[in-house]
């Protein structure tokens, strides 16, 4: 029986015999290629910790710009213009990269290194060009040195790339022209602690401006200190802050002019060679903010400054002399902006600016032009009323038309020569159209 | 010129006309919050048919980088706006955000469900994540190697729990981040040796560590009970920012995220009401 049963179902034994060898190879099999995929995984692990030290690495350059194409109409051809420069000769429009901004920056822990370029038609130029150290407990300080923004009032540190006007303030352009200076800055801005509301900066400077070489011995203390009050029960805030620049600037000749009843006097006495003069300036800045419901953000901005600057006879801004026949004009300055910004949904902002710049606060546009008293157009007042519309089309693109309504302080009606046509107000509106991408 | 000055004005007024017409809500951010917000959003338009909602997640930091480039209505954030994001939208809008706290929710420490340990302290938990402890024996485990699950650097999960948990220090660089809460728990779930951090909505298939502020204090769960009395250490709020105070469909949504409704789907998600 048992034979009989055996002997018709060897072919049975046989397959669980082959199953059993079967599945003892497989588990051997199994078992190896198990390990052959730890292996792999823990290879993949490797690479991957790898990669990720590297992108980690690469994490910490950043890159990021924007460039300015615009047109340019004129009311006149080849004016004078703090619009983006003057207008060439015999030119009421034209197109121009007015800003080709790419910057780099490389972020460690407590350090960062930032180097900024100006791409334009005019070529390329050094923007910043700064390291920054903090403090290593996290206290909110910092060491800023190389070339950056000077730390005065709210409009110098404002990007471009993000103000509505599409440029800063005549003062300002006047005062800090390229707004960068060449020095080293301490700061204090804590978003902790019980001085959070407060900020500080303040350092020593050439006073040349970035990309001038330092002309004297003399350093330039600037400094700031701001406020800054949130609101946020009522979605409003109040920011700012005074701010003193206190220089001094070299006459390289023994020509020396100040004002005296109206007219610029002349001191020639030797002595006057070598002599340093005051470069000073006082500011004070506020920002306002509100949410207007249905509308959308509001935003007040404002700025006064007054002070003392060294310039030349037919320019304003700051005395760089370098030869002994420059004379030195001592001018007693002032200005002021406002600016009132509505934004209308997400994408649209309407802009109202409104600045004026006294280059010399001891003269009325009567004097200028009056029988000897050495005045130029450069004592005369500006104001730039402005008004404009932005489209922000995405998040990198935006659009703004702009108009510049500008007016001069009109010169003594008995002006002639070169002061003549400021017996009225100049030619020199200008609107803009303007394209902005920022990444 | 005048009259190319009125044409823009004009041109400009139609545009904007254009644009305030649409009753769409766009709301983008937070991992964490993308299930709670779908489930608000499909209730909410199922009863609306006239709005409707686009949720999509991405982390909070990249919800409050919309919302600062105008591209979302409502940032979903699982940690409380930087002050330097509050100035990016002072600048831009001339508003500081408006903050709507919708839910809590407890930021759990998930184990592998093997794992024997069953509580640690935040200093431990500080020193895991900071590669100073690197084996489970350290804590009272296995002798093995503390494998490391968290969130990358966009998400308010990664900043909360840095800037609450680690006090600002840096992770350690062998943390395997990965892109979504889901994906932490699901990887602790497959390692015995792993650690994970997330929201308490997506705790399944894991265990919860229980976890208490130092060693002579009690050690607590993430239950709604601990969370809303506070007594678990790592407890959050989840926030929906706007740029600037509601109105229209808008101001409609969150009061119905605020109402009873509202926050009973809260519950039902996993995560506790604020109301």
């Amino acid at each position: 029986m048992i034979k009989k049963s055996f002997g018709s179902n060897w072919w049975i034994v046989l397959m669980l015999g082959w199953m059993w060898m079967n599945v003892s190879w497989s588990s051997e099999t199994t078992d190896e290629s198990f390990t052959e995929m730890k292996g792999h995984i823990d290879a993949i692990n490797e690479t991957l910790t790898e990669v990720k030290n590297t992108v980690d690495k690469l994490n910490k350059i950043k890159v990021s710009g924007y460039v300015q194409a615009q047109w340019q109409v004129a009311d006149g051809d080849g004016i004078a213009s703090f619009a983006g420069g003057n207008f060439p000769m015999g030119v009421h429009q034209r197109f121009a990269i007015r800003r080709g901004r790419v910057k780099f920056a490389y972020e460690e822990k407590f350090s960062t290194y930032v180097v900024q370029l100006d791409v334009t038609q005019g070529g390329v130029r050094i923007k910043d060009a700064y390291l920054r150290v903090n403090d290593p407990w996290r206290l909110g300080l910092a060491l800023t040195a190389g070339g950056f923004d000077r730390p005065f009032g709210f409009e110098i540190s404002h990007s471009s790339g993000l103000r509505e006007s599409p440029e800063r303030s005549r003062i300002f352009q006047t005062l800090f022209p390229g707004e960068r200076d060449i020095g080293f800055q301490f700061s204090y801005a804590n978003e902790m602690g019980p001085l959070h509301f407060l900020n500080a900066k303040f350092g020593a400077f050439n006073g040349t401006g970035i990309e001038a070489n330092e002309n004297d011995n003399h350093k330039d203390i600037i400094g700031r200190i701001g406020v800054a009050l949130p609101m946020y029960e009522l979605n409003m805030a109040l920011d700012g802050g005074v701010s003193l620049y206190r220089g001094k600037v070299r006459n390289n000749s023994k020509y020396y002019y100040e004002m005296e009843n109206k007219t610029f006097k002349l001191d020639s006495s030797a002595s006057n060679q070598w002599k340093y003069h005051d470069r000073t300036v006082y500011g004070v800045d506020v920002q306002y903010y509100a949410d207007l419901p249905y509308i959308g953000g509001f935003q007040v901005r404002a700025e006064y400054l007054i002070g003392k600057q060294p310039s030349t006879e037919k320019s304003n801004a700051i005395y760089l002399g370098t030869d002994a026949n420059t004379p030195l004009y001592q001018r007693e300055i002032q200005g002021y902006y406002f600016k009132l910004i509505q934004n209308v949904g997400t994408k649209n902002q309407l802009v109202v600016k409104y600045d004026t710049f006294d280059p010399n606060t001891k003269v009325s546009g009567a004097d200028v032009g009056a029988s000897g008293s050495n005045l130029t157009a450069a004592d005369l007042s500006y104001t730039t009323l402005g008004f404009g519309i932005i489209h922000h089309w995405d998040a990198n693109l935006k659009v703004t038309l702009y108009y510049d309504k500008v007016t001069n302080e009109k010169a003594n009606q008995a002006a002639t020569g070169s002061l003549a046509p400021y017996r009225e107000d100049l030619m020199d509106n200008v609107f803009t159209v303007r394209l902005q991408y920022r990444f | 010129m005048k009259k190319l000055l009125l044409l823009l004005l004009v041109g400009f007024i139609v545009v904007l006309v254009y644009a305030q017409s649409k009753n769409t809500i766009t709301v983008k951010g937070s991992d964490t919050m993308v299930i709670l917000a779908q489930r608000w959003a499909e209730i909410y338009m199922s009863k609306n048919p006239t709005t409707t909602i686009q949720v999509t997640g991405g982390g909070s930091g990249t919800g409050i980088s919309a919302l600062i480039n105008g591209t979302t209505d409502i940032a979903n954030s699982s940690r409380p706006l930087k002050p330097s994001e509050r100035e990016k939208l002072k600048q831009r809008f001339g508003s500081l955000g408006v903050e709507v706290k919708v839910a809590k929710d407890g930021l759990s420490i998930y184990l592998h469900e093997t794992n024997p340990v069953k509580e640690l302290t935040l200093q431990q938990i500080r020193d895991i994540y900071t590669g100073k402890i690197t084996n489970w024996k350290e804590v009272g485990g296995n002798d093995a190697k503390i494998i490391l699950y968290g969130r990358e650097n966009n998400s308010g999960t990664y900043v909360y729990f840095k800037d609450e948990v680690l006090n600002g220090a840096d992770f350690v660089s062998t943390m395997q981040s990965l892109p979504g809460t889901a994906a932490v728990v699901n990887a602790v779930s497959k390692d015995k040796n792993g650690i994970g951090f997330g929201g308490a909505a997506y705790g399944k298939g894991i265990k919860y560590c229980a976890v208490k502020v130092d060693n002579q204090s009690p050690a607590y769960e993430p239950t709604e009970e601990n969370i809303r009395s506070g007594k678990y250490p790592i407890s959050r709020f989840l926030y929906m920012y706007l740029r600037n105070k509601p109105t229209g469909a808008v101001k409609e949504y969150i009061d119905w995220i605020l109402s009873a409704e509202g926050q009973e789907i809260v519950a039902k998600v996993g995560y506790f009401p604020v109301k």
